[in-house]
């Protein structure tokens, strides 16, 4: 598996934290207040509560549970029980490579040099979970990967799927960029019914 | 399971809350509890008693042979107190988690904020901690942290001090200045009920000085403090309490878990722990 | 005004909200509903036969639905109020019987067909999801328009706190953007499961 598309950078502006996952791999991605995505293990090193929870304060991410700040290195720079501290470089978060491009954030757990999918003039439109496994709704379109699917429709959509369980993926739907995205965010809604098989 | 654990009193119910025979878990055992002619039973599934004490406004049981009485908290007798049972409340995380969660101080200012503390007030002082071998309790005292609102009767921002003891594997009593008293420590017990090893339900109980509130709203602020606390609870990975150094990183405010978690090493205490790095 | 509040109640939580972004001053009585069944009891009885919560008093007048409350708040507020907003009263009233019902299950033990009412709040939140997807293409983030109005009110408190009843809020991005505006606005005050936004506080 090389990249794989975890949420829209419009989904996650400057200053948000979101949990994501690919498969057991539970994410932080977030973004600094200057537009730097990140993703990171979604667990903090000193008590285990979920970094997706936490809170981004200028280029830091903080933890919720105690406030404790990363940089953006995974570092972390400041434990608000102890002020004047300056915290060992053994208290980090494990990093993923991560990178932003054609308004989908994109994460590598493996850190291969893959270039990235290609997307064409596509803009992204929305990202919709869906409660089946990514390796079904590929067989369901008889794609060989799921990484991105190109789905015949009047909207030129592709659909970059994100595996998270057994039961669950999520579609990041793009479509030509002057396709109505209400028309086609309607389509993957309907798509996605089908897909579950779940009557109308 | 093991006697290390079996051993060990639990509550299993709020005595005034008990009124049909009910089921629930302990250890992830079915138990059937009720009352009759006033007098409060807890049996096992297949119908066979368990030994039961009734002790601060809850029922306790053990589904072994403890080899001491339940715990007692003398200075929650002395009069003027107001015993007030808060209630349960269901949380899916380790039993042990949810302990731990109630000796910490310094998530005060994120999770109570502006209640239990507030920026720019995080710092945590030393204080002591102590495995007390005579009574095979944890103890941390002289812990001291600024709160904005420590207890429904406070007027306003105080220095609080505080004392925890945990005189069971699933119990914490934590004595807190008195805001009305001076001299004279509030009384808040966190009672654990492991449902399983990944689920617990809490019964907080106080023993407070306090003439002005009203039952109701001393229930009302300690069911806030502990619902601030759930959400974090809930949340944390792996659920189990890890006990092996090097999966969590403790920092001098955390001297209190550090004690907490060798002892439970100690006695033996392993349901709701991880004991190897996953 | 005297709101007979219960401190997790989310209905209740609706109220609070509203009158601290209005600036309207609230007394608030506290009533033990989980352990002391205290709504039950006679006295509360007389205020309110059907036994529920909230109950707001307002000089003479009594209201005990939410909607009603949140419409009585904001009677002279027509910045609160849009002609979508019945719609979202109602849709609320939904999230209230099934993430609201599976929260009080999960919490309190409350009897509940839990995966019913996780099943159902699901279908809910996926279709506040589609709405808000489609709000955001016209550059609009709230319910019904560029500001919050009492739908927004009304559908935020189950909304929020749906993990407490074991259902995710993860994979809905719109949904959490719409959240994080809402607790963005000036007054917005919390409640036990709803965190405030630290980064907006500043430290020394």
């Amino acid at each position: 598996m090389n990249w794989i598309a975890v949420g829209l950078a419009k989904d996650v502006p400057p200053g948000v934290v979101i949990p994501s996952r690919i498969e057991d791999t539970e994410m932080a991605i977030w973004c600094t207040p200057s537009g730097r995505y990140h993703a990171w293990s979604d667990r903090c090193p000193h008590r285990g509560m979920r970094l997706s929870h936490g809170f981004v304060r200028g280029e830091t991410l903080a933890c919720i549970y105690h406030g404790w700040q990363y940089n953006q290195t995974g570092s972390c720079d400041y434990i608000p029980a102890h002020p004047k501290l300056t915290p060992p470089d053994t208290i980090c978060v494990p990093t993923y490579t991560c990178v932003e491009e054609g308004g989908v954030i994109w994460v590598s757990l493996n850190s291969v040099d893959d270039p990235l999918p290609v997307l064409g003039a596509r803009v992204p439109v929305r990202s919709v979970p869906v409660s089946l496994s990514a390796k079904d709704v590929a067989a369901h379109f008889g794609a060989a990967g799921f990484t991105t699917i190109a789905v015949v429709s009047d909207y030129d959509t592709l659909l970059a799927v994100q595996p998270c369980t057994d039961t669950m993926c999520v579609l990041h739907v793009l479509a030509a960029p002057d396709a109505d995205r209400k028309e086609v965010s309607r389509w993957v809604e309907d798509l996605r019914t089908t897909l579950e098989g779940v009557p109308a | 399971m093991s006697a290390a654990i079996d051993n060990h009193w639990y509550p299993v119910a709020m005595i005034s809350g008990i009124d049909a025979p009910r089921e629930t878990l302990l250890l992830g055992k079915k138990i059937k509890l009720g009352r009759e002619d006033g007098i409060c039973w807890v049996k096992d599934a297949s119908g066979t008693p368990l030994p039961t004490v009734e002790r601060f406004g809850h029922l306790w049981t053990s589904p072994g042979q403890p080899n001491r009485d339940l715990f007692t908290i003398p200075e929650a007798d002395s009069p003027g107190r107001r015993l007030v049972d808060v209630g349960s409340v269901k949380v899916k995380c380790s039993p042990l988690r949810a302990v731990e969660n109630f000796l910490d101080i310094a998530h005060f200012p994120f999770v109570h904020t502006d209640i239990l503390g507030a920026e720019p007030h995080t710092e945590v002082d030393r204080y002591d901690v102590k495995i007390r071998e005579e009574v095979d309790e944890v103890w941390a005292t002289k812990v001291k942290f600024f709160q904005p609102q420590a207890a429904k009767s406070a007027a306003g921002g105080i220095t609080t001090e505080y004392m925890y003891r945990v005189p069971a594997p699933t119990c914490s009593v934590l004595y807190k200045t008195c805001p009305p008293r001076p001299g004279e420590w509030d009384i808040i017990t966190l009672f654990v009920q492991p449902l399983t090893d990944e689920w617990c339900e809490v019964w907080p109980w106080m023993a407070l000085y306090d003439d002005d509130s009203t039952m109701s709203e001393m229930v009302s602020f300690q069911q806030l403090i502990f619902m601030q606390d759930r959400s974090i609870l809930e949340n944390q990975l792996p659920r189990k309490l890890p006990l092996d150094p090097g999966m969590e990183v403790p920092t001098q405010a955390d001297m209190t878990s550090v004690a907490y978690r060798r002892w439970l090493k100690k006695i033996g205490y392993t349901y709701g722990a991880q004991l190897v790095a996953a | 005004m005297i709101l007979y509040d219960y401190v997790l109640s989310a209905r209740c939580y609706k109220v609070r909200l509203m009158a601290a972004l209005l600036g309207a001053p609230l007394t608030l009585q506290a009533v033990n509903f989980h352990p002391g069944r205290e709504h039950k009891s006679p006295e509360m009885l007389v205020l309110n036969p059907n036994g529920t919560l909230p109950i707001l008093k307002d000089g003479d007048t009594v209201l005990t639905d939410s909607a009603d409350i949140l419409r009585h708040l904001t009677s002279d507020h027509p910045e609160w109020r849009s002609a979508d907003d019945d719609t979202w009263l109602a849709f609320a009233s939904n999230l209230n019987d099934s993430l609201g019902l599976a929260r009080l299950h999960d919490v309190i033990g409350y009897a509940a067909d839990i995966d019913t009412a996780r099943t159902a709040g699901v279908t809910a939140l996926r279709k506040l999801e589609a709405h808000l997807t489609e709000q955001r293409f016209d550059d609009l983030i709230f319910l019904t328009g560029k500001a919050p109005t009492i739908a927004d009110i009304a559908c935020f408190p189950n909304t929020a706190l749906a993990p407490d009843g074991g259902v995710s809020l993860d994979p809905y991005p719109s949904v959490r953007l719409w959240m994080r505006a809402i607790r963005s606005l000036p007054g917005f005050i919390e409640m036990p499961g709803i965190h405030r936004l630290h980064e907006l506080a500043h430290p020394a």
